[in-house]
């Protein structure tokens, strides 16, 4: 039988791992022997996609070349192609959960869906068909890995962790993704349960256990009990928006304090910023003290961070993520002195007051013996072993992380199954007609703790019918709801008299539906069987199009930058790239824009040393009154 | 009756199947799901070790390389033994699903205050009222507050009490299961601990919205 695969579908990195041996092991699919992928995804205005290290390279950002200058190089969004990291940050997400600063950040199309999609160039993307792509970039890695090591193997099958707190459309999301790169999913496995296993697996501990996995994008805390290779989740908490990420944000709104706005949000000085500021983050984790530099056009911003002061900006992240332990331990009918052993994951760990606050916490010191960014990826290859049956009598029992219940009359939410209850878990719900000959039930399924519906996350609406003209009260209608064992939730509806299964066409508030997704899964054929030719064509002229409306625009509100020769030069290249635009010669298209790219770059550069200048003498004008 | 979807044998309902060991998507009551005698004291340390070995026999990720009719059988056995679990492990769910088989319910909403209750409930309720009303961050307000929790402490002694006599009492309602009289009490104890729930939980909610204004 095909062997199943281990993947940890990161907000930060990606990896993949499997048994090897009886010892769950990862596999390097980064080009330098690495087993993290960065889940960084590149999109070229035609359409090529490009994933991990070389993606990064692509993102919009500042770099100063040999010569001293500095230039902007990289995607920068929209029609000029676009790198989108993070992208499990919008898994699951409706178009109208989008915060404003993201909307800085990236192109989207239409907001108004039940799912968010990138604009990029002609494409439009959604967070599964992006995250499918990194999944793709692991199945090869690793075929090829393996490949290199003589095995002929083919990933099809594979187990994917997802944060313990992503709710059913999250999740849903990501099994989603799987299905658009091809795989098998077999299982959905909360992180830090998986994290339990990779560390139950050579100690038969007893006990309970505490996992705090602090990463990127997502926190988690889960409490479990284990006995005898049973692994039982006591409780689970997190926050599904709150990670290392946060913090970077906030080093560069200091990195950045003396920029304006509309400077600060510009995609290359942002993104430029927060490397500076991942790295300096880093630093800190080893040094107390270091310098942060950020090369802008002409100028560069230089300033000391301490590892104190870093501190002080982390400092209500962790409030956040030790309150949210708090509530996890007390669910769990424990109080902290009941823990036996802690286990830390995530690269945000590696924070040393991280590590300090979650010791006080729980009166002892963490585990981290197995190194925090591959501990989930190794947990993953051994659930998917215990799901091949080769893992003897271990076994892992899930709750789900949130109540689950329906909209009552006005608007109040009643709860069905509560959080924290042990998955695959059921409950049957009558439902009957509340006036004469009513022939259709409309029931709305939520998702969270909140008393009133309107505060809780809309899961799904389904209508129950077609029903029999009856008088109200007569009919009786039983809704089973199951959640699996992966935490999504599924309904089924039978009529109490006569017996008979009622189809339920449950219509998700959020996320795709089956259509949907076979629809990208033939549009992604389609894709691959139109003639290449043609494909570039398109590409170049696009290409050409989107330079030429820059320029024009540019041309517009910074014309007094130009000189008459410079204008002449440039004006004689637009006129020759508009007649070649509408003919087929696809290089002559790629040498013309190459040649505008050229003579326009002076321009472009002056323009964006004018408007930091401009931006600079406002804030010293503003510090002087 | 049921079949099994592994081996097609028809057997009386049960979450595992006598002749293969497959699972069984049998409707069944807690304490058969389970195993157990039919009674309101349990050995919880035979309770969880009956659960775990009956999940390692059932779960689905034991199946996951079985059809899908297998499969399915897994999913709903595995919920339908997760969930009698979880409702015998705890004294006061495993009491209202007694109560439950034995034909009886608590009233729907539970609004009638129990007559013990009576006082307590209306001294909450003034002080409640009294937080509502005054004015954010005065010294009346936080006194209140603290007031609160007080009472809050005090509301949660009485239930861990009612609680504790409701263990007391499962071994001697055991023992004479049939008598009206005390699936009368039995009533009346959850009654009030339900009430005191909801109680806790208002008060809870009262002092987080003083604490968010
Ligand atoms: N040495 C370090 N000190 C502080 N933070 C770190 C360090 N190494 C990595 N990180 C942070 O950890 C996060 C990534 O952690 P990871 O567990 O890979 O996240 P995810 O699971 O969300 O992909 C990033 O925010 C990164 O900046
Ligand atoms: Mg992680």
């Amino acid at each position: 039988m095909a062997r199943i695969f281990g993947i940890d579908l990161g907000t930060t990195n990606s990896l993949i791992a499997a048994m090897e041996d009886g010892a769950p092991r990862v596999i390097a699919v980064g080009g330098n022997h690495s087993a993290l992928l960065p889940s960084v995804v590149a999109i070229a205005p035609d359409g090529a996609i490009t994933v991990g290290e070389c993606a990064i390279e692509m993102e919009p950002h500042l770099t100063v070349e040999r010569d001293g200058r500095v230039s902007a190089i990289g995607f920068a969004g929209g029609q000029y192609g676009a790198v989108i990291r993070s992208v499990k940050r919008y898994m699951g997400l409706g178009g109208d959960e989008i915060a404003p600063e993201d909307r800085a950040r990236y192109t989207f199309a239409d907001l108004s869906g039940s799912v968010v999609r990138f604009q990029i160039g002609k494409r439009v993307l959604t967070p599964s068909q992006i995250s499918a792509e990194i999944l793709r970039a692991l199945k090869d890695g690793a075929e090829r890995a393996l490949r290199a090591a003589g095995k002929d193997e083919k990933v099809e099958r594979v187990v994917i962790t997802v944060p313990a707190y992503f709710n059913d459309g999250q999740r849903q999301a990501t099994k989603d993704a799987g299905r658009l790169a091809g795989l098998e999913v077999v299982r959905l496995v909360n992180e830090p349960t998986a994290a339990s296993l990779a560390y139950g697996l050579n100690k038969r501990a007893t006990g309970n256990v505490a996992v705090f996995d602090f990463g990127g994008g997502t926190f988690d805390i889960s409490i479990l009990s284990v006995k005898e290779g049973i692994f039982e989740v006591l409780a689970t908490n997190g926050d599904t928006h709150l990670g290392g990420d946060d913090i970077d944000r906030v080093i560069v709104d200091w990195l950045l304090a003396e920029l304006p706005d509309a400077l600060k949000l510009d995609r290359h000085v942002w993104n430029s910023a927060r490397m500076a500021a991942e790295n300096a983050k880093k630093r800190l984790s080893d040094v107390a003290e270091t310098p942060v530099a950020v090369d802008l056009l002409g100028h560069s911003i230089r300033k000391h961070l301490t590892r104190d002061a870093l501190e002080k900006m982390a400092e209500p992240f962790l409030a956040r993520a030790l309150k949210r332990c708090e509530l996890a331990v007390a669910d769990a009918q424990l109080t902290p002195a009941d823990i036996d052993a802690v286990v830390l994951v995530g690269g945000s760990t590696r924070m040393p007051l991280v590590r300090q606050r979650v010791a006080a916490m729980f009166h002892k010191e963490p585990l981290c013996s197995i190194d925090p960014d591959q501990v989930v990826a190794l947990g993953a290859a051994v659930q998917a072993s215990v799901l091949m049956g080769t893992q003897g009598d271990m076994l892992l029992l899930d709750v789900v992380p949130l109540s689950l219940g329906i909209e009552t009359m006005g608007g109040v939410m009643e709860r069905l199954i509560h959080r924290n209850t042990t998955i695959p878990t059921s409950v049957a719900e009558g439902f009957t007609t509340a006036v004469d000959n009513q022939t259709h039930v409309d029931i709305h399924v939520l998702q969270g703790e909140r008393e009133l519906a309107k505060d809780c996350r809309s899961l799904a609406r389904f209508k129950l019918g077609p029903i029999q003209p009856q008088p109200a009260g007569v009919p009786r209608i039983e809704v089973t709801f199951l959640i699996d064992a992966n935490g999504i939730l599924n309904v089924n509806a039978r009529d109490e008299r006569t017996g008979r299964e009622h189809s339920v066409d449950v219509k998700p508030s959020y996320g795709l539906t089956d259509d949907e997704i076979e629809r990208m899964l033939e549009e992604a054929i389609d894709l691959g069987e139109q003639d290449l030719e043609e494909r570039l064509l398109i590409s170049y002229r696009n290409d050409a199009e989107q330079i030429l409306g820059a320029l024009r625009k540019q041309l517009g509100e910074f014309g007094a930058l130009v000189d008459v020769g410079e204008r002449g030069r440039m004006d004689e290249v637009v006129e020759r790239l508009e007649a070649a635009r509408t003919g087929t010669d696809r290089e002559l298209i790629a040498k013309l824009v190459e040649e505008l790219n050229e003579v326009t770059t002076p321009f472009a550069e002056r323009i964006m040393d004018a408007a930091i200048k401009l931006a600079l003498e406002k804030k010293s004008v503003e510090e002087l009154s | 009756m049921i079949e099994c979807p592994s081996c097609g044998r028809r057997q009386q309902p049960l979450l595992i199947c006598a002749d293969c060991g497959s699972p069984l998507a049998a409707t069944l009551d807690c304490f058969a799901a389970l195993g157990m005698p039919r009674k309101l004291t349990i050995d919880l340390g035979a309770l969880e070790r009956r659960y775990h070995e009956l999940s390692r026999m059932i779960h689905p990720d034991r199946f996951a390389s079985s059809v899908a009719r297998v499969r399915d059988a897994s999913l709903r056995a595995t919920a339908t033994l997760t969930r009698s679990y979880r409702t015998l492990r705890d004294p006061v769910a495993r009491g209202l699903y007694w109560l439950e088989l034995n034909g009886e319910k608590l009233a729907e909403n539970n609004k009638r205050v129990p007559p013990e209750l009576a006082e307590l409930v209306f001294e909450v309720q003034e002080q409640l009222a009294g937080m509502h009303d005054a004015p954010a961050d005065s010294d009346a307000a936080c006194e209140l507050a603290a007031q609160v929790v007080a009472r809050r402490s005090q509301l949660q002694a009485t239930m861990d009490a009612s609680r504790a006599e409701l263990e007391r009492n499962f071994v001697k309602w055991d023992q004479r299961p049939d008598e009206k009289m005390l699936t009368l009490e039995l009533k009346a104890i959850l009654s009030s601990i339900a009430y005191l729930r909801t109680l806790i939980r208002d008060v809870d909610r009262a002092l987080e919205n003083s604490k968010a204004a």
